[in-house]
């Protein structure tokens, strides 16, 4: 590359660059790897956020329009079926359904597993639904049918068997038979779902007839969910209404900076920044001073002292950055988010796959560049400054 | 100026070498994040029956807690389930906001 030439002043200027670094290579090698580590740490929170809010706005998009629950001393409670009638007669519901939920502990093995009982001929209206399912069928009219999520086996230690049994309240027992597995890919939705016929959860919980847990109400107009719900509201003060829209501001809100493991990744990783940018700021010491005078005595000039310094700054930042940046992507598609895995699950017993595939946002780029490496070269330019003043003969 | 033409390898050659390194990463990822989203698109008209068809509200993440299984769903004073004023002591609520 002719000498003359712009991009080949640049070239050389990097290549000197890179030997300046090469020359204190453990202590640059440490700035790198910490740096790498910090935008690691704090990307892969920030993907897997956007990655669980994407999972959820896609998911939960078609949750129920309202759901109906009855509350007593502020807890949940189960509430009187014949609600449905009186609901229904509000203009634009369209259909009211029952549903009989709730939790079953499994003392065994400490596992907690959701147990869904909705009447059969529910299942009927999503053909689709069956699809979900890696094998067998969903529980039809005969009782102890159940279909199970994929931790279930595990946590009920089923091995190839598909007959067991649940108690009920009065320690009795339930016979159950798996029918149906829920495959792998609506692990998300069923990892520990035990999905039985109504009059099964009924039995399972041993609730009276004349009440369920929850009720669903499907609107026929989208645009009439909240006036549908207010009126709900009105008629059964004692009662809790959740529309999709609340079911979806939840999900937006939930993840973020502001929970505590978000709040200790944020406060880490400017903390590790700070550092930097101050260690960064110190200045320079007499042997960079002396290289500096040699260079000018040579014929370099300010702005190509200014250039190298920040050449300097600018490989450790960005290398560090996009490293950082792409560790985080792996962490998430090939690691299954396995650093924050272990806190998401806290104590739970049953460990649900955590399928979040990570979203590119330009913005939260933007974001992550501006608190990491902004700053980074920021602390840069006024020591990159009084490096390009200096007078050789005041160092030499 | 430093001059490199005496010297055939260039240290840049090494920062050339490293960011084509970090070039088949990303490439890689992109395929793989690909190959996923196109996994979860076929799936999600089946996923999306399950939450019509079951009336789900929530995403199953961690099953410690009632209040963390159901985030959506679940009622304001289930946080002090065990005693009144019980303060939340499950380590995965650390992962998440409450919402009032």
């Amino acid at each position: 590359m002719p000498a003359g030439s712009a991009l080949g002043r640049y070239l050389n200027i990097v290549d000197y660059a890179l030997v300046g670094l090469a020359r204190k290579r453990g202590k640059n090698l440490a700035v790198v790897l910490l740096f790498t580590l910090v935008v690691f740490l704090i990307s892969s929170f920030q993907l897997l956020m956007g990655a669980l809010q994407e999972s959820a706005r896609t998911l939960l998009a078609v949750a129920p329009e309202i759901t109906v629950q009855q509350l007593s001393a502020g807890r949940q409670v189960n509430l009187e079926k014949s609600m449905a009638g009186g609901i229904e007669t509000i203009p634009g519901v369209r259909r009211v359904r029952e549903r009989i939920w709730g939790y079953y502990f499994d003392e065994t093995s400490g596992a907690n597993y959701t147990v869904i009982g909705v009447p059969p001929q529910d299942l009927l209206y999503e053909p689709a639904l069956s699809h979900s399912l890696m094998s067998g069928r969903l529980p039809g009219g005969s009782p102890g049918e159940t279909a199970v999520g994929v931790e279930v086996p595990k946590g009920l230690d089923l091995g190839g068997r598909s007959h067991f049994s649940l108690f009920r309240p009065d320690l009795s027992l339930i016979s159950m038979e798996v029918v149906g597995r829920f495959s792998a890919a609506s692990s998300l939705l069923t990892a520990d779902l035990l999905l039985l016929s109504l009059d099964d959860a009924r039995d399972l919980f041993a609730l009276p007839v004349s009440t369920v847990t929850d009720l669903l109400v499907e609107v026929a107009n989208p645009l009439e969910i909240d006036t549908v719900a207010r009126k709900i509201a009105d008629r059964y003060p004692s009662t809790r209404v959740l529309t999709r829209g609340r079911i979806e501001k939840t999900y937006k809100v939930v993840f973020g900076w502001r929970s505590g493991l978000g709040t200790v990744c944020l406060v880490t990783v400017l903390g590790a920044f700070a550092i930097f940018a101050w260690d960064k700021a110190q200045g320079l010491s007499a042997e960079e001073r002396r290289e500096i005078g040699i260079l000018k005595m040579l014929g370099w000039q300010t702005g190509d002292i200014i250039l190298l310094r920040f050449f300097e700054s600018g490989v450790v930042a960005l290398l560090a950055f996009v490293s950082g940046y792409l560790l985080a992507w792996a962490h998430l598609l090939w690691g299954q988010g396995w650093l924050f895995r272990p806190v998401m699950l806290g104590w739970s017993v049953l460990r649900p796959e955590l399928v979040a595939t990570p979203v590119f946002a330009l913005w939260d780029l933007l974001q992550l560049l501006a608190i990491s490496v902004l700053p980074y070269l920021a602390a840069t330019a006024f020591p990159a400054w009084r490096a390009g003043v200096i007078r050789p003969e005041s160092v030499l | 100026m430093v001059n490199s033409t005496a010297n055939s390898f260039r240290p840049i050659y090494l920062l050339g070498g490293l960011m084509a390194l970090l070039v088949i990463l990303a490439t890689s990822l992109l395929w793989s994040a690909r190959q996923a989203a196109g996994r979860q698109a076929d799936e999600l008209a089946s996923n999306q029956a399950l939450v019509r068809g079951l009336g789900l509200s929530d995403l199953c993440l961690a099953t410690e807690a009632r209040y963390i299984r159901h985030l959506a769903a679940s009622d304001r004073v289930v946080v002090s389930m065990d005693h009144p004023g019980g303060i939340d002591h499950f380590p995965s609520s650390t992962f998440f906001i409450r919402v009032p």
